[in-house]
């Protein structure tokens, strides 16, 4: 492998994992703030009736 | 603990975009503009990425320490969720600085490992935040994972500075530093058109840290807040 190559190398894995992290964080995100918006909306619902 | 208002989710926004252009700005002047080393060659171009990767892993493992400290002393959860989304996205950035170095590794010194002390040092680093994310999933009483991992957290804080004295204190194969350097300024031992790469680059890893940071640390939050409702409704 020439210098270009282990340049190429090294941006590539850098780049490919940091997107991977930041798509499964946002994956993260989307499941935490779903669920709380269930678990609120549901509470809601509850304290509505009792009302 | 409180929902994120649609300005915090603008300005996380601003914070996404920022970063992606100071990233993009990094990589052209990396990859492009600053010339090639006159020892190394084109391999070179690797430190514009190895150099603001540790930078960031000890920024980040600076603020693990700090809000293991805090936590220890007040007990309140948010430093705790500070120092639990730093270490996270520390261990991300040590994983990075070590397969980079590995990557320019090969090419400069002819392997791709070597058990030097600069480059043990900093693979314990990263043993020991893999350890103190393991940990924390480890131990079921919160309260007991917290208080655990904030003091492997400020122990593991130690390391960074046998990292950076390594190359003095011992003979290593891994050179001294050239940016922070006691005895001479920045400028005065490297090119300029390679320092602005460096600093773009730099700036551009540390708007995405904290971009990461604050998403890390909203699904803690968030974690926190369904633990709550839950408990709230089983009571």
């Amino acid at each position: 492998m020439g210098p270009w190559g282990f340049v190429s190398l090294a941006y590539g894995i850098v780049c490919a994992v940091i997107v991977l992290y930041w798509l499964f964080l946002k994956r993260r995100y989307r499941q935490a703030e779903a669920e709380l918006n269930r678990l609120k909306s549901s509470e809601a619902v509850q304290s509505h009736d009792k009302g | 603990m409180a929902q994120p208002t649609a300005a915090v989710k603008k300005r996380k926004g601003i914070l996404g975009g920022a970063a992606l252009l100071a990233i993009t700005a990094g990589l052209c002047w990396s990859l492009v503009i600053a010339p090639p080393d006159g020892y190394q060659g084109e391999v070179q171009r690797i430190m514009y990425l190895h150099l603001p990767s540790i930078l960031t892993a000890y920024l980040s493992y600076f603020l693990v320490f700090i809000g293991s400290g805090m936590y220890l002393w007040k007990r309140e959860k948010k430093d705790d969720l500070l120092a639990h989304a730093a270490a996270e996205l520390g261990v991300l950035f040590t994983a990075l600085t070590i397969v980079e170095g590995s990557i320019w590794g090969k090419p400069t010194w002819g392997v791709w490992w070597t058990w030097d002390a600069r480059l043990t040092l900093t693979a314990i680093l990263l043993l020991i935040y893999a350890g103190y994310l393991m940990l924390r999933s480890l131990i079921d009483d919160e309260q007991r994972a917290a208080s655990a991992a904030a003091i492997l957290g400020i122990i593991g804080f130690l390391d960074i500075p046998l990292i950076h004295m390594s190359v003095y204190w011992w003979r290593t194969l891994h050179q001294p530093p050239s940016i922070l350097r006691p005895d001479k300024k920045p400028w005065e031992t490297v090119h300029p058109a390679m320092l602005t790469a460096l600093a773009v680059s730099f700036v551009g890893f540390l708007l995405l840290y904290f971009y990461l940071l604050s998403l890390r640390y909203r699904v803690g939050e968030m974690r926190q807040e369904i633990k709550a409702l839950r408990l709230e409704r089983g009571a």
